[in-house]
């Protein structure tokens, strides 16, 4: 990212929103939303503001689980590196502003909108991890049930513990860990898919890097199965069972507190053995929740009038055959925007769409079909009727008439099967050819 | 499709290749009804 930053004609608009994409593939007009940070860009990131600031809000970089400031800094390797404010927790004292040398900070900052011209779009929205129901699996009942996303940032060394192992009950070091495999995905209730096998694999480098700290840690993995499908994966899955981390194949079929040690009595059944339905403590139990397309997706969705899968996530040209591209010529998919992905697979996914785009604006044309809708302005009543049915927005209504774009139309004629003048025509394929066809084929009866 | 994999079918059905069913006018169905077809089937 930094060096994205530093890269000269790229420039990064962070704490905005897409709020409009009018136009056509190389030729888009996009209206952003620069949201008020409140700083202006004299900050560089220097943290005496942070530090007198008296107000406190939940750290949403690590989950929500230790706290920060009012003005805060998003991340230690956030870029830009500069302090935002958050509003909803800030009292207003003034005590910042005082402080900075670079006078950036600026409470009166409004939102920004921003109109920029682009020739392509590449969608890299991202997923969110899935936040289980509370009380399913004990979740945001029992303190020591916390989801990847939550241990992730615990095993961080800039996260809440700074890297040391704690549950969050008592701040003590749990010994025995569980982690329940797929919550919230391949399951008909919740959602279809299967998250790629990611959270597999997270589970089981986590299981191991706790083993490498704690060789005394008896760790288990509650699994359906262990989707282990990729390059080193499942070498990676052998090691992580050598290094003596259990596999059990099982359902969980009920998880109870006990009360006094905040422990976990889990009774579940391996599946794969002989065992019978048993109860087994652990001190923690890390659910790996499903990964699902990114909070807001639907904004973007219809703003770029993108067409979305079953399962939520942004969908593609042809899922086998054209992963990459989108229905609408210029933009792209990149990454789990598309669907669950590994970093390997996104990084591949986010380069096969870069090249689909730099090959289409090297090029000084762009080559469409002659299929198009043609209206008979004559004959139009502009009743608006194509406009509003037109599925690529393709059709506006002018004051002398319908007009079509030829670019963005396809070519599909769902506006000349609406149209009640008959005013609409579709190039190459005109209603008496069809006519035509009917009467010849229907001749013989 | 129906012709790579040999499916069988009534020699009777005769398929019309459009660009997409939201070009299906209403009156195309009327005409093919009207010279005598039992049904029409708009698939896509």
């Amino acid at each position: 990212m930094l060096q994205a930053a530093r890269t000269l004609r790229l420039n990064i608009h962070s704490y905005s929103e897409l709020e409009e994409v009018s136009g056509f593939v190389g030729n888009f007009n996009v209206k952003i939303r620069k949201k008020a940070r409140y700083v202006t860009n004299d900050c560089n990131g220097c943290g005496a503001c942070t530090e007198v600031c008296p107000a406190y809000g939940y750290d949403e970089f690590n989950e929500g689980m230790n706290s920060r400031k009012a003005i805060y800094i998003a991340f230690a390797q956030a870029v830009p590196s500069m302090a935002q404010i958050d509003m909803m927790k800030c009292i207003k004292c003034g005590l910042c502003k005082t402080t900075c040398e670079l006078n950036a900070i600026d409470f009166d900052q409004k939102d920004e909108i921003l109109d920029i011209k682009v020739g392509s779009i590449m969608v890299a929205t991202g997923w969110d991890e899935y936040e289980p129901e509370t009380g399913y699996l004990g979740y945001n009942v029992y303190p020591n049930v916390i989801t990847q996303m939550k241990l992730e940032r615990i095993l961080a060394p800039n996260g809440p513990t700074i890297g040391h192992l704690a549950r969050p009950s008592d701040g003590k070091r749990p010994e025995r860990i569980l982690f329940i495999q797929c919550v919230g995905s391949r399951d008909l209730n919740k959602n279809m898919y299967c998250s790629s096998g990611v959270c597999c694999m997270i589970a089981i480098k986590n299981s191991k890097l706790i083993k490498q700290h704690y060789p005394d840690s008896e760790i288990s993995v509650a699994y359906m199965d262990i989707r282990a499908a990729g390059k080193d994966y499942e070498e990676y899955f052998t090691a992580s069972r050598k290094e003596g981390i259990r596999y059990i194949r099982t359902n969980v079929s009920r998880i109870k507190e006990d009360s006094e040690t905040h422990n976990l009595k889990i009774l579940m059944q391996n599946t794969l053995s002989s065992d019978e339905l048993r109860e087994r403590e652990f001190d923690m139990v890390v659910l790996s929740a499903a990964m699902v397309p990114a909070e807001g997706i639907e904004k973007i969705q219809k703003i770029l009038k993108l067409e979305n899968s079953q399962d939520g996530f942004f969908k593609e040209f042809h899922s086998r055959l054209n992963p990459v591209d989108t229905k609408i010529p210029g933009i792209v998919l990149a990454g789990v925007a598309q669907g669950p992905k590994s970093i390997a697979e996104t990084i591949a996914h986010g380069r096969a769409a870069a090249s689909s785009l730099s090959r289409m604006m090297s090029k000084d044309k762009y080559r469409i079909l002659l299929i198009r809708a043609i209206v008979d302005k004559e004959k139009c009543a502009k009743c608006g009727l194509c406009e509003l049915n037109c599925p690529y927005d393709a059709i506006s209504l002018k004051p002398d008439g319908a007009e079509v774009d030829e670019i963005l139309c396809r070519g599909c004629g769902t506006c000349l099967a609406n149209c009640p003048s008959e005013a609409i025509t579709l190039r190459y394929y005109r209603e008496p050819q069809y006519e035509k066809q009917i009467d010849a084929i229907l001749e013989e009866i | 499709m129906a012709g790579t994999i040999r499916a069988q079918y009534p020699a009777t059905i005769r398929p019309i290749r459009i660009n997409c069913t939201g070009r299906v006018t209403p009156s195309l169905i009327m005409r093919a009804i009207g010279r005598g077809a039992d049904g029409v089937i708009v698939s896509g």
